[in-house]
């Protein structure tokens, strides 16, 4: 990855913990440049994108979009892309952090505060489908 | 990657399909950390593919479904 690359993933980040939600192109300089070198750190897995929009669909763990994982953090409501993401928010903001979804299965919302790294509810069980060779085939289904 | 309510959830869930791996979620949460925890930082850099098998071999993720490409 080069150095151009890395920066620009850098400020996109940044915006994300800023702002709380992902930039649009035009935000961090001119949008054909921005978004060619988004589509590069795509290819690389830095960042997802939406392949319809070209807009930012993943800065992982972060969602940029709506999901059903919610999570309370550094005194704001973020989105995470799934269970292991939404853990990772609380990791990548350095925070202790609420996470509220509910059970695939029943549908039956379930909250988990973590302190200190620990969630407080040690009941629910933790279940990947897809085998991590795979992950990236359709990252937006694993 | 999914958190049920419990194994009984869970089969349900599944209808007949092949499960994945199941974990508990204090391990979750510590794989979590270990895996994203310089996501944010200004000083972030790739991780190799090594490095991360080494997160997950660390939390005893072993075997084939654990083998990332």
């Amino acid at each position: 990855m080069e150095a151009p690359d890395l920066d620009l993933r850098r400020r996109t980040y940044a915006h994300m913990v800023e702002q709380g939600r992902a930039p649009v192109a035009g935000e961090l300089g001119d949008a054909d440049e921005v978004r060619a070198g988004w589509r590069r750190l795509h290819d690389e897995h830095a960042l997802v994108l939406n392949p319809a929009t070209d807009e930012i669909r993943m800065l992982n763990p972060f969602s940029a979009v709506p999901s059903a994982w919610r999570v309370h953090a550094r005194e704001r409501w973020w989105y995470a892309n799934c269970a292991w993401d939404a853990f990772g928010v609380c990791a990548a903001l350095h925070a202790d952090g609420r996470i509220e979804s509910s059970c695939p299965d029943c549908g039956e919302p379930f909250a988990v505060e973590v302190e200190g790294g620990k969630p407080d509810d040690e009941s629910l069980l933790f279940h990947v489908l897809v085998p991590a060779a795979h992950w990236w085939d359709d990252i937006v289904f694993t | 990657m999914n958190l049920f309510r419990s194994e009984e959830h869970l089969t349900r869930w599944l209808g007949g399909r092949e499960p994945g791996a199941t974990t508990t979620v204090m391990k979750l949460s510590e794989l979590a950390h270990a895996w994203w925890d310089d996501r944010v930082s200004p000083d972030w850099v790739p991780h190799a593919r090594e490095q991360n098998q080494a997160i997950l071999d660390r939390l005893d993720l072993t075997g084939s479904f654990w083998r990332l490409a």
